[in-house]
């Protein structure tokens, strides 16, 4: 790890002094010594902040769309699961390839900051990998210019992929709904899950919308189902499985077996599709093609 | 001082919740957070403090302030009651006590008076609970509170190991107290006191030094790693600010209020689509001038109690002390 933070930080001293970028975008070290909060470098003599840790959990893919307007270059550390958000956001045309410095690094999976927390000390390797990390089938950059340290495999098995989403297949309509209603009556609705998410790209969303209101501001269970359903719905076909919505969510609630329902369902309408992976590969809801299983036409 | 075997607090709650409304932390789905005793799921949870402070017992999230309907030309409006039934808030935590100090400044004084808030707070008793050891994210002791004295508190319970102690603070708590005194044993022990916070921070001319720095380059730095989604402002127990909107379906509607947060890029939007805090940069420097310049400059208090809740919560490690500390290092050149 201290090597690639020190090609982290050689790679970022080069493109800042040359002026070939404004900012690098990495993670440095936080408050305590599980967290590696993300952090904005502009200036050579700073380069020192950034690190390669197992706490470096953030999806830094998202932050591109705030330098959407930014003249110069922005360079980016790119785990496998936020590469696949920087797949997304050129495919949504949010961003220009061109305009991006990618610093790909492969990954073994990021620790469980939760139950570092409990640790009274510091002890990384006691602790268990993060939840979103335990089924990453792309460990590695799949877009990058320039790539630190040895290439990953990916250890995590295909066949148990959707053992949860089974779980509520396997429920009647009546407890799937008591299922949902019970963790969406929890939601504060800090936005917390949209904020991070990759897949959340639009210019201006329609939860922040007051004239029309679609989601109305009360904290009840009907809005709150209004907004899981229509974010779940909006992010069908584009969520890169990253799990930053519920690793972000305070109030604990499953969201990412939601999203991975949605998929299971995507998968056996149109096919096998992981979002993020491809850019030539259009999502299967945003390309037209003769023969969907659209059974209305 | 008046003791009861943890093993036994559920039994005493259970006896209180037969005959009052109290509401205790609990635990429930990994989220903890104070829940009515009776009508709750999950465990109880003394271990430390909730994820979700107390805050919405007095100042829910979303809140109905009154209905109307329309009849011909002509429209009615229908109160709502803002009396608040009795409640108890047991458990409560001093920093959270501390905070309704805040609170009570925003909804009680400076010539109004807030009669939702105000109902539910003249009928609430806090039984708080000191704490021995503070976490590792608390820094309440920075803010002057004693972790394990809760002197805004009715009653003040404190852990002596196998046991809670208790002791009267206000007439009714002394009431509560003795309406079960059959639970409670009499023991000479005193008070515990607490263990430092091992995070600290020192606040002592920050609001001086902040009313110079409103154009100051640190905002720039600070903000672009902020997601602005509204964890801080709603594990927040001093967070105090609301919106007010209505719900109409044919000739009738209502009108409530609900928790409304700084972050959000909807709030201050003025009539006609104007925002004069457009960026995350704005948004964020209002957050921490108004705990740290404007609510010192109105209250003469802050308006942080070092919870320590924005700090284990935020996904992107939005340290307040850290944002002291650099604030204090810095270097105004006059």
């Amino acid at each position: 790890m201290k090597e690639v933070t020190q090609k982290m930080r050689e790679i970022a001293k080069e493109l800042l002094e040359k002026n070939e970028v404004e900012y690098v975008v990495g993670w440095e070290k936080g408050t305590f010594w599980y967290q590696s909060p993300p952090c904005f470098v502009r200036r050579a003599e700073e380069v020192e902040r950034l690190v390669w840790d197992e706490f470096c959990i953030n999806n830094l893919a998202k932050y591109l769309l705030d330098f959407k307007h930014l003249e110069g270059k922005i360079a980016l550390f790119v785990k496998g699961c936020d590469s696949r958000g920087i797949i997304r956001l050129l495919q949504d045309n949010q961003i220009r390839r061109d305009r991006v410095v990618l610093v790909g690094i492969p990954c073994k999976g990021m620790k469980d900051v939760t139950e570092a927390a409990k640790l009274e000390e510091e002890k990384p390797e006691k602790l268990p990998l993060a939840a979103k990390c335990q089924e990453c089938r792309y460990p590695n950059p799949l877009v990058y210019d320039y790539l630190i340290g040895e290439e990953v495999v990916a250890t995590a098995g295909q066949e148990d992929r959707f053992s949860d989403v089974a779980e509520l297949e396997a429920m009647s309509p009546d407890e799937r709904y008591e299922y949902w209603v019970g963790h969406y009556d929890r939601c504060i609705r800090c936005f917390a899950c949209r904020n991070v998410c990759p897949a959340c790209n639009c210019r201006e969303c329609c939860f922040d919308l007051a004239e029309p209101r679609w989601l109305g501001k009360r904290v009840v269970r009907s809005e709150n189902q209004f907004f899981a359903i229509t974010r779940a719905m909006h992010v069908a076909g584009r969520c890169t499985e990253c799990g930053e919505c519920e690793r972000v969510c305070p109030m604990n609630i499953p969201i990412m077996k939601l999203n991975k329902k949605i998929i299971k369902d995507i998968n056996e309408l149109f096919g096998p599709y992981d979002a993020g992976v491809d850019l030539e590969d259009k999502p299967p809801l945003g390309k037209y093609n003769p023969d969907d299983p659209d059974q209305f036409m | 001082m008046k003791t009861i075997k943890k093993a036994k607090i559920a039994e005493l709650l259970d006896k209180i919740a037969a005959e009052q409304t109290i509401f205790a932390p609990v635990a429930v789905e990994g989220v903890t957070r104070f829940a009515r005793w009776g009508q709750h799921k999950g465990d109880l949870y003394l271990e430390g403090n909730s994820l979700l402070p107390p805050k919405d017992l007095l100042f829910p999230q979303t809140e109905k302030m009154y209905s109307y309907h329309v009849k011909g030309m002509t429209a009615a409006v229908d109160e709502v009651a803002t009396t608040a039934e009795p409640q108890i808030i047991f458990g409560i935590r001093p920093c959270d006590v501390k905070s309704l100090e805040m609170l009570d400044d925003v909804f009680l004084t400076k010539g109004y008076v807030d009669e939702f808030y105000k109902s539910r707070r003249d009928n609430t008793l806090l039984v708080a609970l000191g704490c021995r050891k503070p976490e590792p994210t608390c820094f309440c002791t920075s803010w002057g509170i004693d972790p394990a004295q809760a002197p805004g508190a009715d009653v003040n319970a404190f852990d002596l190991g196998e046991e809670l102690g208790f002791e009267a603070r206000t007439e009714a708590g002394q009431k509560f107290l003795d309406a079960y005194t059959q639970f409670f044993s009499e023991a000479s022990s005193s008070a515990p006191k607490a263990e430092e916070c091992t995070l600290k921070v020192d606040p002592e001319g920050i609001t001086e030094k902040l009313q110079k720095m409103f154009e100051y380059s640190l905002w720039d730095e600070l903000y672009h790693k902020c997601l602005g989604c509204g964890i801080c402002t709603y594990v927040c127990p001093t967070c105090h600010c609301f919106d007010i909107q209505s719900e109409n379906r044919g000739d009738q509607g209502f009108k409530f209020r609900c928790w409304d947060s700084c972050m959000f890029s909807e709030y201050t939007r003025m009539a006609g689509g104007h925002n004069p805090r457009p960026s995350k940069k704005e948004r964020l420097r209002n957050r921490f001038l108004h705990k740290l310049q404007y609510f010192p400059e109105r209250y003469n208090k802050f308006a942080c109690v070092g919870c320590g809740r924005c700090l284990s919560k935020c996904p992107v490690n939005m340290d307040i002390t850290r944002l002291i500390d650099r604030v204090k290092e810095v270097k105004l050149d006059e």
